[in-house]
């Protein structure tokens, strides 16, 4: 089941471009700014649970966590064509999935406002679905903006038996 | 891999994954669709907020002409993620 409540750490608290920790990454890779690169993403994230042997099941969470910040930073990020390096890895029953996203323009996430989803289908508006969800499927979302580079970083419970 | 095709009943049948990437092909099926049709899911694996958005849009569109989507089949996680954007509230999921 995707987290139902997930710890959001904005800009302000960190002091390094909102690292709180600095884990080293067993899989890491750059991806081009452009929506054709998500089969890539996608199939670094495959290789990456495969080769640890997680719980394929949670997947998708992680999956579609990555691709809704991957998109609006294509979608928001527009004016650079910098690729977007992701880092993963693995520890004490969680996988931590860090996006470096250089030459962007602040904007934290985390402090946007959620969508009103209760609102009737003639009255739903587009936007902010894809960050609501990113926040329902991890359990801790870290934020960090410096020298124009944007740092996100997921941390996913998959659970020590699994990792 | 994603696939999306027409049954001869007007049905929709998705499989693989339905990413950002994918949505023209997407579009270019639903709108296609006119009268009320089932989206058949059960070979879907994963869809994002970008997937979400064209059946919103299509059953937006059907509802303004008294036709509507019906989503059969989906599996345990594209529930939870209907139930999360609360979109049990929009279509009807059999």
């Amino acid at each position: 089941m995707p987290s139902r409540s997930c710890k959001l750490f904005g800009a302000d608290a960190f002091d390094v471009a909102g690292l709180s920790s600095r884990p080293k990454f067993s899989m890491q890779e750059e991806f081009k700014r452009d929506p054709k690169s998500l089969s890539k993403v996608f199939r670094f994230i495959d290789s990456f649970f495969s080769k640890h042997h997680l719980d394929s099941s949670k997947k998708p969470e992680v999956l579609l966590a990555v691709e809704e910040l991957f998109t609006n930073v294509i979608k928001y990020q527009a004016k650079s064509t910098k690729g977007i390096t992701i880092g993963l890895t693995k520890g004490n029953g969680e996988v931590t999935i860090r996006m470096i996203i250089p030459d962007t323009e602040a904007f934290d996430f985390t402090k946007a406002k959620d969508p009103d989803l209760d609102l009737p289908i003639e009255q739903r508006r587009p936007g902010g679905l894809g960050i609501y969800l990113t926040k329902r499927m991890v359990d801790r979302i870290e934020f960090g903006y410096r020298n124009r580079i944007t740092t996100i970083t997921l941390t996913k419970t998959i659970g020590a038996s699994d990792v | 891999m994603f696939d999306i095709r027409l049954t001869e009943r007007g049905d929709v049948v998705l499989a693989g994954r339905f990413d950002a990437a994918q949505v023209e092909k997407a579009r270019s099926v639903f709108d296609t669709v006119i009268i009320t049709s089932a989206v058949d899911f059960g070979g879907l694996e994963y869809i994002s907020s970008a997937g979400l958005g064209l059946l919103i849009a299509t059953q937006r569109r059907l509802k303004e002409a008294g036709h509507e989507l019906k989503l059969r089949n989906l599996s345990p996680h594209i529930r939870d993620i209907f139930k999360i954007a609360r979109f049990d509230l929009i279509f009807k999921i059999e």
